[in-house]
């Protein structure tokens, strides 16, 4: 038989709070938030009396959708925090309640309570409200839950002073919702964006983006334009700030992993003083997702994870379609589930990146690729900690040290390499045409196995230019000089250049290609300058050449193209690159490939 | 020996000792172990278990690093070789013993698609 708390209504409603208090939910009530999550307004009893102003925090609209929450049971309330709303009520919002007597097993309301009326004045809102009973009732009216809803809306001037300092309340991030305006929190910032700018047809304008942590949970804040001067060289990541009159309105999870329904943007009357007590507030949140179990996550989704940088690659430099250089690394990372993944870093993080003795390295809000298999990529919007100061990260240490420095580690990035390709992107030659490779605007990109099958001999080389950069052919004036239209200017020499037709075939169709020089001279097994001395001096030796370089296979990277020209449009094949087949990685993929045909 | 050239012998690893009973075989592992005598050794395969291959004659050579054996599996689900081809580990690129036995397993999971003409009986 479970004994309510007695007198923890009264201390609830009085301010003076009650720990773990037995209460049994007496009715409970949805009220349509209109464009965001219901909220439901509950009326507790602890035998003696009753207090309907008890709001269900968001996070907890499952407990009542799944009716686990029910008139009649018994609970715990674990968590909860009290507001006090401008005429002097208060408002609990429950933050944490455990069911521990199911309504079934309780025989109908227990004891003979009363609604706890807490002698405060019932002042009339300046609002027209027909009947403003105070919302004390223990029938919860449907016009009453109106009033309480309106009181909840109402820019008043609340009980907690501006200036946050010792004589503040504040209040946990988890009770934060639109229909309060009127708070303080104290939290720690464990990211920050930097200042992103745009323009658009509306105007210009910047923003940048901070989470941040409290103990009862995380969220979201965005700051614009002015907010952006005012705010943005004040925040450090890992300290401790009160913020005060942020506006809150539904999370846009795409762009986040932070979990809270809600996110905050500052606005012109929110304010945020730094805090020096900060000890007891969390360094981070982070919901750690096991490597393993990233297969089973859908690509671009936004994850935690940690892990042991097993290995560390050098910095490279790349340049993005936009024609933008950026720096990029990757690492690897392992963790207990004996699984790898490839991580990528961009831009300075990349650069300054320290991955010497196998730092344990956490990133919150990675973005979850399928590129290889899965791998992470460390957006703007991540924050990456080496060796932080959390027991997880500890945990990995030992686990480490002890067995897992030892393991191999399974990959769930197969293709890793490929200097600066970003997709390999594997076809068969049927599929390039069924496809329509190349039909579109833009050219397409696209990797094979295939087979030499044929070789065009006859004009594969061509007199070109010997100017260093220049390529164009040169015409023979006939008189021992050579001209260069694009250079302008004639020359007694050349150097000969290849340009290589050929027809590869694999074992769904065939395709003729062009290779330029440095393929045709990877494919050929010698450089132009030796071909057109044998050309002219011996041509059965010349002959032998492209013989033997018939029927080899190889990895080819190709692009395709279709080319009009004069009203005939045809697709164009060149050779960007030929590369021999490494046979282990085409036995792991084509193992993939079949246990996914398999399985389905 | 010539009879087992002209059969069809279909490439297993330990795993699979006890369907090939009586049948020939052809079993890819590394050396682990021989036997003083030069006549048995032991071999590991892709998935870390080991079977035992007996010889006609002793060793005239180290035996070492991936081998091949082609022979028959007895009642005890031994190998008893008929021949044997040592992959040179100098060479090439080295052989992935993991990535082969994968490859066992695709054959074994699909045999409409892997028809070796296996002989009905022996």
């Amino acid at each position: 038989m479970a004994n309510l708390s007695a007198g923890a209504i009264e201390a609830l409603a009085n301010g003076s709070g009650w720990n773990e208090a037995v209460l049994q939910l007496v009715n409970i009530r949805k009220i349509d938030g209109g464009s965001g999550p219901s909220r439901f307004r509950v009326m507790m009893s602890d035998g003696q009396h009753t207090l309907s102003s008890f709001m269900l925090s968001t996070q907890l609209n499952y407990m009542a959708e799944k009716n686990i929450l029910v008139p009649n049971c018994v609970c715990v309330l674990k968590r909860q925090v009290t507001n006090m709303l401008k005429d002097g009520r208060r408002v609990v919002i429950i933050l944490e309640i455990e069911v521990i007597k199911p309504a079934e097993e309780v025989a109908g309301k227990i004891g003979d309570p009363t609604p706890y009326s807490d002698g405060q004045s019932k002042g009339q809102q300046p609002a027209p409200v027909p009947e403003s009973r105070p919302p004390l009732q223990q029938q919860n009216r449907n016009e009453v839950t109106r009033n309480v809803k309106r009181d909840f809306l109402k820019k008043a001037p609340s009980a907690l002073p501006d200036t946050p300092g010792g004589s503040s309340k504040v209040v946990p991030i988890a009770s934060l919702n639109p229909y309060q305006s009127k708070w303080t929190i104290r939290a720690r910032v464990t990211n920050k964006s930097s200042i992103r700018t745009w323009s658009n047809s509306r105007g210009d304008g910047k923003l940048f983006s901070m989470e941040i942590v409290d103990e009862s949970g995380e969220i979201r804040v965005t700051g614009f334009n002015q907010e952006v001067d005012k705010f943005f060289s004040l925040i450090e990541v890992g300290k401790v700030y009160y913020i005060s009159k942020g506006s809150l309105k539904i999370a846009n999870k795409q762009y986040t992993s932070v979990k809270n329904d809600y996110e905050m943007t500052l606005n012109g009357e929110s304010t945020i003083i730094p805090c020096e007590d900060n000890c007891d507030v969390p360094m981070v949140q982070c919901d750690f997702v096991s490597i393993g179990d990233l297969e089973n996550r859908d690509k671009d989704a936004i994850v935690d994870v940690i892990g042991v940088c097993k290995s560390v690659d050098e910095v490279t430099r790349l340049t993005t379609k936009s024609n933008r250089e950026v720096s990029k690394r990757t690492l690897s990372l392992m963790d207990m589930s004996g699984k790898l993944v490839t991580v990528t870093l961009w831009g300075e993080e990349a650069e300054k990146f320290e991955g010497s003795g196998q730092p344990i390295v956490a990133i919150k809000g990675a973005k979850l690729s399928d590129f290889g298999g899965r791998s992470l990529s460390a957006s703007f919007n991540s924050t990456m900690m080496i060796n932080p100061d959390i027991p997880e990260a500890y945990k990995l240490r030992g686990w480490f040290d002890k067995e897992g420095h030892a393991m191999e580690g399974q990959s769930l990035t197969e293709v890793r390499g490929g200097s600066g390709r970003l997709m390999e992107n594997w076809k068969t030659l049927a599929d390039v045409k069924s496809e329509h490779l190349g039909h579109g605007d833009k050219a397409d990109y696209y990797s094979c196995i295939a087979t030499i099958v044929f070789l065009r001999k006859e004009n594969c080389l061509y007199q070109a230019c010997p100017s260093q950069d220049c390529n164009k052919k040169v015409v023979d004036q006939q008189n021992g000089m050579f001209r260069c239209e694009k250079c302008d200017k004639e020359f007694p020499n050349f150097k000969y250049r290849l340009i290589l037709s050929a027809n590869i075939a694999d074992y769904a169709d065939n395709q003729w290609v062009t290779c330029f020089q440095e393929s045709a001279e990877a494919i050929l097994g010698q450089n132009a300058a030796y071909l057109g001395q044998l050309k002219d001096s011996n041509e059965s030796a010349f002959d032998e050449i492209f013989q033997q370089a018939n029927f080899n296979t190889f990895i080819f990277r190709n692009r395709v193209k279709l080319e009009t020209y004069n009203d005939e449009s045809r697709i164009k094949a060149t050779v960007m690159d030929v590369k021999p087949v490494d046979h282990r990685e085409y036995s792991k993929r084509l193992i993939v490939n079949i246990r996914k045909m398999g399985a389905k | 020996m010539a009879g087992i050239l002209d059969v069809p012998k279909p490439r297993i690893n330990c795993s699979m000792l006890s369907q090939f009973i009586n049948r020939a075989v052809c079993f890819v592992g590394r050396v682990e172990k021989v036997h003083p005598t030069g006549k048995m050794f032991t071999v590991m395969d892709g998935e870390g278990n080991a079977a035992t291959v007996e010889l006609n004659e002793p060793l005239e050579e180290e035996l070492s690093g991936i081998v091949e054996v082609i022979g028959m599996v007895s009642n005890k689900g031994e190998i008893m070789a008929s021949t044997y081809n040592m992959l040179r580990e100098d060479k090439g690129v080295p052989f992935d013993l993991e990535l082969y036995n994968e490859a066992l397993k695709v054959i074994h999971d699909f045999p409409q698609h892997y028809p070796f003409q296996v002989a009905a009986s022996r």
